[in-house]
Formats: C-alpha cells, structure tokens, sequence
C-alpha cells in the first residue's frame, strides 16, 4: 500500500511537472482574463491546449465562491459567458436500470473526442501542435511515448449476479474481473520492443490511476492469441513504418483493491471534472459501497485512412448496481441495526405478536430520488458538448420516472431526459411493483463459474463450470492465464458432463492454444474455442502442482494467499458476450520464516560436533584404560620434573632481564 | 570432556553397563511413569500458560453485536415455523427452508450425497473479493439425534442479519445438513471436489448445536477437537471462549458439569487435560459435533452447543455468539496461523503448548526402544551373528504380519463384522495354548521377532506423536503390557502362560479399545457400548476419513500379532555347541 502511494505520488508530480513545462502558459493566461473572444480564439488556432481550457472556466468560477451551495445562484460569474455554438466532441449519458430483487443498475458513460491529427506527422516537430480539447491530454501523451494504439483499463469489483440481474451491461464488453485489467495494442518494431512499451505504459498508467499496475510484469503479461481481438482491424495503422507491427498485450491484477483513489483521477478525465453534469453524482463513498462496480476506459485510435487522418477516441463508463433498500436506510442510520418492533415486517398469517415475527420479504412498493443513493443532485448540464447531458430510465410500465428540475418534476414519454440549463436536477423513480422489470426478459448466453479443487499443499485442480441456458449452441473462447507457480496439466483436462449426456472432450472444444508457463518469467496461456450444446450444464477440470517458491518470491502477506486472475469467456455465437469468472485464492505451502535461524543454529551445533569428534579420532591416538592411566601417572611424574626446571630457568632469566634494565637505565 | 570421560570411567569400573542391561525391563517401566507424572505435572502452577489472542486482527468483541432486540422476534417467528418440521423429510424441511434463504438473496442449492441432501446457500459479501469464504453450519438432528430446534432457527435469522450488513469481505456459506458427521463431511468433500454452487476457499466454520425450542439456557460448550490429531488454531478458539464469556457466559469444555465450570485448581485441570487427550485420541470414534467434519483443507472449526434451559441467557445471546466470531474472522487478511496448532487445553482460558507435551510420548515411545533393546540382548542368542537366519525369519514374519494386517484391514472395511474380529483376535492371543509342541521357532528367533515388533511400534509411535500427539501417547500406553510376555518353552510354568495370554489380551489393540470404552466412565466414547466401537472405527474412515482404523491395523496389530507369535511354544534354548556351530 505504502509503495503504491508513493509511486502514485511521483508520477502525479511528474504529470503535474510536464504539465508546466509543455506550453501551458498560454492555456493559463486565457483563463485568467476569462475572456471569450480569446477563448474562441484559442479554440481556433491550433495552438496546444488541453482538456482543461474549457472547462477550467467552470472550475475557476465555482472556486471563486460567487456561489456557495452548488449552482442554485445565477450559475456563472457574468463576465463568463458561453460562447453560442461553442460546442466540443464530449458527450455523456447516464442510464437507470431497475433489476429484480430491488437492485438498480446505475451506468455512466462519457464520450470524448480528440481532434483529427495526421499520423505522419511527429508531434515533437517545431510548428506542429495538436489539438485535443476534451480529451484528456495525460492519456494522450502516454499513447504517443508507447505506440499504444488501442488501450482498455477496467477497475471492476463485486459479483455480478447474472442468475438475477441478467446480462451484464455492455454485454460485458465494458468490465473486467475482479481487480485491475489492462489489455493494449502497441505498435513497435519486435515483441521485446513491445514489452517495453507495455512495461512503461503500465508504469505511467500506474501513476496516472493511483493503481498498482507497475506491478505488471513479464510473469503476468500474455499475449491473446483469439480473445481480446479488436472490433475492426480497418482504424489500426502502422504509425511510423511499414516494418512496425501491431501487438495486442494483457494483464490483470486480481482482487486489486480499487477505492476512490481510482475515481478520483478517472474523474480528473473528463472535462467537467465531476463538477457538473452527470458526473457530480460520482462520489467514492456511493461508488463503492454498491454490490458491484466497474469503471472503465477505453482509448482507440481512429483512422480515416484516405485522409491521413486520426483521431483518438475515449470512452470512459462507470457501471454500479446498488440495493435500493439498504441504500436508503443507510441514509437514516448507516448501521444496520434492528428494527424497532413496529418498524418489522411480519407476516400476520403465521404467529406474530410483541414478541415473535416472521419476516416477510422485502417490500416491492418503492419510491425514491436518485439524490438519495447518490447522495448529490446533479449540478447543470455539460455545458461545452455538442449534445446536452442524456439521462434514461429502462423502466416496465409498473414504474414511473421523472425529472425534478429545482424542485419540480416533469415527465417524458420514452423516459429520457436532456439536461439542457444550469439547474438542479435529480431523478425520480417510483413503483408499485419492483419485481416487474425489462432484465426478465434478457437471455444470458453462459453462466461460467470456476472454482479450485483438492486437498492439502502440493496439488489441486481447477474446474469450470459452463451452463448453457439457452435451447440454442453457444460457441466461445475461453481465455486464461495462470500463474507459473500452477503447473498445469494440459493432459489432464476432462470433460465432466453433469446433464449426463455423453459428451467427450473433443466434441465440445475445438481448438486450443496453449503457451506453458517458464519460472519467474511467463505465465501458463490457455486459450481454447468451446461449444455448449443448448440447455446443458458440463465441467471441464484440469490438474495442477504447486511449486514451491524462493523465500523471496513470497509477498509480504504470504499466509494470504495467491490471487488468481479471472478467466474470460468470450461468446462469439449467437452474438457477442463477455464473461468473466471469478477470482481464486490459492494457497501454496508458506515456510514458517522464521525457520532458517533455528536450521542454521541446529546444523551448526551438528557440524560442530561431527568435527569435534573426527578430528580427535584423527589426531589422538587410541589406548587403553590402563595405558591410559599409566601414562597420566608418568606424565604426571614428569609434569612435575619439567615444572621444576621452568621455574628455575624463570627465576633466572628473569634476574638477568632485571639486572639488564637496571644496567640500561643508569646508561 | 573430562567429565563425561569421568563419568564414563565411574561407570566401566563399577560394572554399571551389565547392571543396566539387567535392569531393562525395569527401566521400561520407569520410563513409563516418567512419561505419564510429565503429563501429570502440566497442570500444576507454572507449567501450564493463560491462552491470548495472537492475531491483533481478531479484535474479538471489539465491535458492538446487534442481533438483540427485536431480532429476537425473527428467531421466534422461525422458529414457530422449524418446531413443526421435526417429524417431516429432509426434501420437505430443506425446500422450506430454501425459500428462506431465497428471500434476503442468499443463493442456495442442494447437495445430494449417498443418504440424503444437504442444503446450503452462498451469500456473496457484496465488498468482497469472493475467493474466501465463512462457514456457518447447521445440522438439523444434533450428535445426540434431538432436533437442532433453536439451531437452525438462529441460523437462519443469522443468516439473514448478515445480508443486512455491508461490512463482509469474506462470502458467507450456511450449511444445513442432516447430521452433524456423514453428511456434512460428504458436503464438505463435495464443495472442494464437485459442487458447482461455491464461494471461494473455506476459512473457518461455525456450528451451532442446540436443540430444543426455550428461549433461555444455562451455559455453553465448545467442542473443538478435529481429525487425526488436528486442532483448530488456538486463536479461533479463544475468540469463542473470550466472546462468550463476554456475552456473560460459562464456557464448558469437554462436558464439565455446570457447577464445577467455575472451579479451577489442579483437579479440575488435570481432568479437562486428561479428557482432552482422551477425547482428541478418540475423535471420530466419540461423538461428533459437527466441527469434526470440516477437519482439514486449512479449514478452522468449532461447534457452540447450549446447555440447560433455565438459565439467564436468551438464544439471541447465543446467536452473539457466531456473530461476533464472523466479525471477527472477517477481519483477517492472512490465513489462521499466528496461534499455536498443537496445544492441550486445562481450563477455556488455559493451556500447554506442544513443547510442554510432547517430550512426554518421546519418553513413552523410548520405553518400546528400552524393551526392544531388552528382547535383544538379554537372553542367551545376543550372541548369535546378527546377518543369520535368526533374523531373515523375523524379518518375513514381520512383512507377512504387515501385509496380512492390511488385507485384514481393508477386508473389515468391506465387511464390518466386529464379532468376527473379535473372535480372530482372541484366537491369537490364546495360540500359545492351541499350538502346542509344534516347535515353531528357535528362541532366538522368537526372541528377535519380539525385538522387531518393539522396534516398529516405538518407529511408530515416534513418527505419529508430531501429528497425533494424543492418539500415540494413549496407543503408547495401552500397548505397554505386552513388552512383559515372556518366551516359553516346554517346561515353562503354566502360570506364565497365563500371565502371556491376559497380557495379550489387554494389550490388543480392539481388545483394549472395547475394554477401555466399556469401563472407563469418562472416555468420551459413551454411547458406544459394546463392540459398536469397531463399527465406529470403521465408518470414521469411511465418513470421514479418520485414519484411526489404519493406524490401528498396520501400527499397532502387526507388532502385536508378533509378540502373539513369539510366546508360541519354542525349541529348546540354544547351546553353545549350537552357536559355534552356527559360526
């Protein structure tokens, strides 16, 4: 914890350091004489800018406290004014989805543009500027150093109950497993050259999103072979020369903790910053206290090749389902503590009295404002877009929604609403039956669940669960990445069919990619094709040893355990689906450590007496008792004998030595 | 080195050598004694330590526990429902309480293994990670066979105030199974072999035990002993211990009555630490809790049974008790394993860690050694070459005992007829008598078979006592009588004969088994009488993988079976015209 925040300390300070030096002072000095004709200026030439010069003038007139309770007051300094028709490609939307069980899935996205620049061009060259308005400039010098033409980042955490809530949003395409997860294309000229490029992307990413990705390494990184394949190969040129190729680069880091550190600086994104528009509901306190959330990025780079012209393009969504019940009574205590006795519901067709009560389920009559969960109202529309901020409601008829501009509720017809002023808006939802939902009728392709098997420290199994609900086949590719301290079994891989029909291995898995692990340096890349025959559930198990690592190897938490990443299933017939699994804990056999001491003072002791012993056997000399005791008496007779004359011969010498020095000293 | 020179000077002049040798047998037994007054000596003041929390994670109690007041009516309101299910099916009873769990999100599915369906639910922390998980389990008939009325009541209601609360990063799995031992040991095999339904690795589970349906009851018991010799660690235990003597409770160990729960001087200690050697040794034989189930895979296990139904507590008090335990396990980042895994409990608060213990089946297992050494050299064919067949014939003996104890083994697994195994057993016992004039072996030969059979069961005895600490120390102490069987010949007194077959007889090992459950009021193995005792070995293995029944087999019957061999008459005594024979 303590690494990662001084890492993300460095590299905000960095960030924060380039941003001074690349040719901001022209930036800066616009909005300090918030004048607009300059400002329509500014956005005419090409000069350098950033995301910041259009909506810095929101910022600066909120921080100047011209109005203290949001944007209640006239919402602008007078003297700021939006010019007509002054619009930038950022487009956000925000949609509510009420899910069985009272749960409500709440999606964000956010659209950003950059400018069209000419590939061909470098941007280090004198004279040539590029312009990218709203989008954000730290990504963009971070694709440009690494070549990183395409770039996916999710931050997901939470189980995502597709029994109950359906289809993931997106279909999946815009969350990742649980932890961090960050896919790339990066063009460069060989696989080392790629990794290096990876290895520093990941580094800036790291500082950028406050995240422990600089712990991406070699051991973690594998290159998807049928997975993760980009939509459309037409928008991927080669930047620099044709010799240059495209590499599509992964990783994850499982159960990395995501918290609004993360937020934070993926609000810092966006052009308003989380200060208006949709994005002031976004606070980290909300965010993370759902069931399940995901944030996400997305960078592609697009290109009308014809033209000699690109543009990157941004999509940043925040995903969250909260439990409308708990969220509300969060609200009015944020402990969970027992209901008063008249507060409890009880069903009165069994025994109920003052001092017994059977629960009842949860009511199915709700009726709240979205400022409740989110615990803010939205503050005005993003005023620099092209298109007014868009809220909509997927609701059944058993709901109603509305929208509450200062206070005052309208409706519409299709349930979506343009925030188009710099007013107070919030959402209101009511219903009389909660359970009457759109999910109901949304078909999940494949539920996967892969959980680890076996006893004890030095093997264990994996084994993965595919149901297929649907009366139709579902192809898809299973993607995975193991750790090299699993050894996996490729051999051992078995077909369990639960439905009991006869299905062998070969019958359901088409293709397999696999790249095996090396020590310290790869991971084990199991890719294969599957088919699941409609309406079957089936198990595909695989056998692995735990290898024993170097002390060193361990994590500071050893007895934690091992993450294991998610595997990701991609359905690629009947449509396109994402999946992933969860997340595993694998525990390897954790030395005590404090072992070493006592084994070295143990072999010490040994060893000592091991020498000991040879060494007397090899030098003295092996006699009887008696002999023995013969030879102590002689040796004493002697011993005396030798004293006698040492000490004589001490007596004299030492006399000489005085008269010696008595001599000396009189010289 | 000039002491020990000296001392070693002393003892060559004097003769002492020969002296000892001579004494052997005798020293055996001294040896013995030592083994058990160490035992004996660990609950005196100054031996024994007061139990801490190792984990500064735990923090049990230190979080303030809701599920009181009006919690209280949800677990009445079950419960009115739970007390009419006693007397209908499994399915009925598990599709109820199913639709329960279903009700506040909990995600449920039933496991059915050979006999009947165990049901459970995963409840997936919604802060969590997912990969680990909390184990509350609940089995609906309790070890005595009552209705775990209250049980499964406050584990419901528990169940359901836990999906309430965000705080959880560990899942959260209930466990309702038929009976505390088979079922719920076939559940736990199943969840790391072939459940589809699962909420990351098991941590540490939870069982509540208590029947009957008062609202009130006097104090608690906590039953921890796991398999073959595993113990959950110290820390989980003290948590239970600290919380429920918090929530004001007596905590009772090992089935102390009520009135001597707050006495604790040298008796009472020496009591609980003999019935936990007793009950540790014999765990999967005695009764089983529940906790003994989920022995294994790192998986860290305690039963809470209630006892009484007059006293000051109330079953939410009860229901505080797991409460506090989840909050506090969920605390933890790393696995259990800052307390001690090997201890021997005195008193809840009170114990001896394995370095005080353990030194006392070393000795007990040098007295095999000590008797091994004596069936050796004491007796005229030491001086026979030791590469003869005076030695090649132990040696076949030996490995044909071992495989024979083995088929025999896995043939009672098959069949379990304890009567038969009886029957075989004493039929050897008593060989000396039906075999007679047979010559079957030299003396030297008997005399060196007897020394293998020493030799294996001290080998092991020392290798089981770092595992098993209290199931060697009590095989070590009931195999002892036969280190005493003398060799016979034809004009051996009929009166040693006998003294031979009564020690064989008390030294076997199924033998001993049935006699020391039959006599001993506080073995732990109530309930068994008889020879059901055998039954119980057999199908701990078979339920729960106990692995008591094999020890037995192959540590114990072999060495047995050849001391049984060796007093079988023999030749005459060798002469030395023979010896030089021979040379």
């Amino acid at each position: 914890m303590f690494k990662r925040n001084a890492t993300c300390l460095i590299f905000t300070t960095l960030l924060l350091f380039s941003r001074i030096c690349y040719g901001q002072e022209s930036n800066y000095s616009i909005y300090k004489n918030d004048n607009t004709e300059q400002l329509e200026e500014f956005r005419n030439s090409n000069t350098t800018s950033e995301v910041e010069s259009s909506s810095s003038t929101v910022i600066t007139a909120s921080e100047d406290g011209s109005f203290p309770e949001g944007i209640q007051e006239p919402p602008l300094d007078p003297s700021i004014t939006i010019q007509e028709g002054l619009s930038y490609p950022f487009r956000e939307k925000l949609y509510v989805k009420p899910l069985p069980n009272n749960d409500l899935l709440t999606s964000f996205q956010f659209k950003m543009n950059s400018e069209e620049f000419a590939p061909s061009i470098s941007s280090l060259n004198y004279g040539q500027y590029n312009h990218f308005t709203v989008f954000p400039k730290a990504i963009e010098s971070v694709l440009h150093r690494t070549d990183t033409r395409q770039l996916h980042l999710r931050f997901t955490r939470g189980f995502w109950d597709a029994e109950t809530w359906g289809r993931l949003p997106h279909d999946g395409f815009k969350s990742g497993g649980n932890g961090v997860e960050l896919w790339a294309i990066i063009e460069a000229e060989s696989k080392d050259n790629a990794y290096s490029k990876w290895k520093t992307l990941a580094n800036s990413l790291s500082g950028l999103f406050c995240a422990s990705i600089n712990f991406i390494d070699s051991s973690k990184t594998t290159y998807p072979v049928t997975s993760f394949q980009p939509d459309n190969d037409q928008g991927l040129p080669v930047f620099a020369n044709s010799k240059n190729q495209l590499y599509l680069i992964r990783a994850a880091l499982a159960n990395e903790p995501i918290c609004t550190e993360n937020l934070t600086p993926f609000l810092k994104l966006l052009p308003t910053k989380g200060k208006s528009g949709i994005s002031t509901f976004l606070d980290g306190h909300k965010v993370f206290d759902s069931s399940w959330h995901s944030l996400s990025v997305d960078v592609i780079t697009n290109c009308d090749v014809n033209q000699d012209k690109c543009k990157y393009e941004t999509d940043a969504v925040v995903d969250m389902v909260t439990h409308v019940p708990y969220s509300l009574a969060r609200n009015k205590n944020p402990i969970p503590k027992p209901l008063p006795a008249e507060q409890l519901r009880c069903d009165t067709n069994k025994p109920y009295d003052a001092f017994q009560c059977f629960p009842l389920p949860e009511s199915t009559e709700t009726e709240f404002d979205l400022s409740q969960i989110f615990g803010k109202t939205i503050k005005g529309s993003s005023m620099m877009s092209d298109i007014p901020s868009h809220i909509c409601a997927i609701i059944t008829s058993k709901w109603d929604v509305s929208i509450k501009v200062n206070g005052e509720l309208f409706g519409t017809d299709d349930n979506c609403f343009e925030l188009d002023g710099m007013d107070e808006y919030d959402l209101y939802l009511a219903s009389s039956d909660t359970s009457d939902v759109t999910t109901l009728n949304e078909e999940v392709p494949l539920h996967v669940s892969r959980s680890l098997t076996g006893y004890g420290q030095d093997h264990g199994g994996l084994r993965t669960v595919f149901q297929n609900p649907t009366p139709m086949p579902i192809t898809a590719i299973y993607f995975e990445s193991l750790p090299w301290y699993m050894r996996l079994y490729l051999s051992s891989l078995k077909l369990e069919s639960i439905d009991s029909s006869n299905l062998q291995l070969e019958d359901v898995i088409d293709s397999v990619y696999y790249n095996s692990a090396i020590d310290h340096k790869r991971p084990s890349h199991l890719e294969y094709t599957i088919t699941i025959p409609a309406n079957t559930t089936l198990a595909i198990s695989c056998q692995f040893d735990k290898a024993l690592l170097h002390f060193a190897d361990y994590p500071p938490d050893a007895n934690h355990g091992f993450e294991i990443e998610s595997a990701v299933i991609t359905v690629i017939k009947p449509f396109k689906y994402q999946i992933r699994t969860e997340t595993l804990l694998l525990s390897l056999s954790t030395p005590d450590f404090s072992m070493p001491y006592n084994v070295i003072i143990i072999t010490s002791t040994v060893i000592g007496l091991i020498y000991g012993t040879l060494y007397n056997l090899l030098v003295k000399k092996v006699v009887r008792v008696e002999q023995a005791d013969k030879l102590i008496e002689q040796q004493a007779g002697l011993k005396k004998k030798l004293v006698a004359v040492v000490l004589k011969l001490k007596s004299k010498v030492v006399d000489r030595i005085k008269q010696k020095k008595v001599i000396n000293f009189y010289i | 080195m000039g002491l020990l020179e000296r001392v070693q000077r002393v003892i060559v002049s004097r003769g002492l050598i020969p002296k000892i040798m001579a004494q052997l047998p005798k020293i055996s037994i001294i040896f013995v004694a030592i083994s058990i007054l160490m035992i004996a000596i660990l609950p005196m003041d100054g031996q024994y330590r007061n139990t801490y929390i190792s984990e500064n994670a735990l923090m049990p109690s230190q979080a303030y526990s809701y599920f009181r007041e009006t919690e209280w009516n949800i677990v009445r309101g079950y419960r009115n429902e739970l007390v009419h299910m006693e007397n209908s099916t499994s399915r009925e009873r598990n599709q109820i309480m199913e639709s329960w769990l279903n009700e506040f999100g909990v995600k449920t599915q039933i496991y059915e293994n050979r006999d009947n369906e165990v049901l459970y639910g995963v409840f997936h922390a919604p802060r969590g990670d997912g990969t680990e998980a909390i184990v509350l389990a609940v089995p609906w008939f309790n070890v005595d066979g009552e209705f775990n009325t209250n049980g499964a009541a406050v584990g419901v209601a528990l169940a359901r105030y836990f999906s309430r609360w965000p705080v959880w990063s560990k899942n959260i799995i209930v466990v309702f199974s038929e009976n505390p031992d088979s079922a719920l040991r076939s559940w736990v095999e199943a969840y790391y072999t072939s459940l589809d339904l699962t909420g990351g690795s098991i941590e540490a589970a939870i069982v509540l035990d208590s029947p009957g349906e008062n609202d009130y009851f006097d104090y608690l018991e906590v039953y921890y002993d796991g398999l073959n010799g595993e113990l959950p660690n110290l820390d989980l235990v003290n948590i239970g211990i600290y919380i429920a003597e918090h929530e004001g409770m007596r905590v009772s160990l090992h089935g102390t009555p009520f009135d001597q729960i707050k006495e604790n001087n040298y008796w009472t200690r020496l009591k609980i630490l003999v019935a936990s050697i007793q009950s540790s040794a014999f765990s999967g034989l005695t009764k089983t809790h529940g906790n003994e189930a989920f022995s294994g895979w790192r998986i860290q296990s305690i039963t809470l049974k209630t006892k009484g139904n007059s006293g000051p507590l109330d079953i939410t008090c009860f229901g505080r008790v797991p409460e506090a335990m989840f909050r506090s396990i969920n605390n933890l980042l790393e696995k259990f394993h800052q307390s001690f895994f090997f201890y021997l409990l005195l008193a809840p608060r009170q114990f001896v860690s394995i370095s005080s213990y353990l030194p006392s089946a070393v000795i007990l297992s040098v007295a095999f050694v000590i008797a091994f050494m004596d069936s050796y050299i004491n007796n005229p064919s030491f001086a026979l070459p030791f590469f003869s067949n005076y030695t090649l014939i132990p040696a076949i003996v030996w490995t044909v005992t071992l495989v024979a104890c083995f088929i025999l083994a896995q043939l009672f697994l098959i069949l379990p007829i304890p009567s038969l195994l009886l029957l075989i057993n004493i039929v050897i016992s008593i060989s000396s008598i039906i075999i007679q004039n047979k010559k079957l072996f030299k003396p030297a030969v008997s005399n060196r078979l007897r020394s293998f059979a020493f030799l294996h069961l001290s080998l092991i005895l020392t290798s089981l006592l770092m595992v098993n600490f209290p199931l060697s120390f009590m095989i070590g102490l009931m195999a002892f009588p036969m280190t005493k069987v003398r060799s016979i010949t034809a004009n051996t007194a009929p009166q040693i004969k006998l003294e031979n077959i009564i020690l064989l007889m008390i030294s076997n090992p199924f033998i001993a088994l049935i006699i020391y459950n039959n006599v001993s009021s506080n073995s732990g193995l109530q309930g068994l009488q008889g020879l059901r005792v055998i039954n119980r070995l057999i199908s701990a293995w078979k339920d729960m993988r106990c692995w008591t029944w094999f020890v037995l087999c192959l540590g114990w019957l072999p060495s047995w079976i050849m001391v049984a061999i060796s007093v079988i008459e023999n030749e005459r005594e060798p002469t030395s015209h023979d010896v030089k024979k021979n040379e």
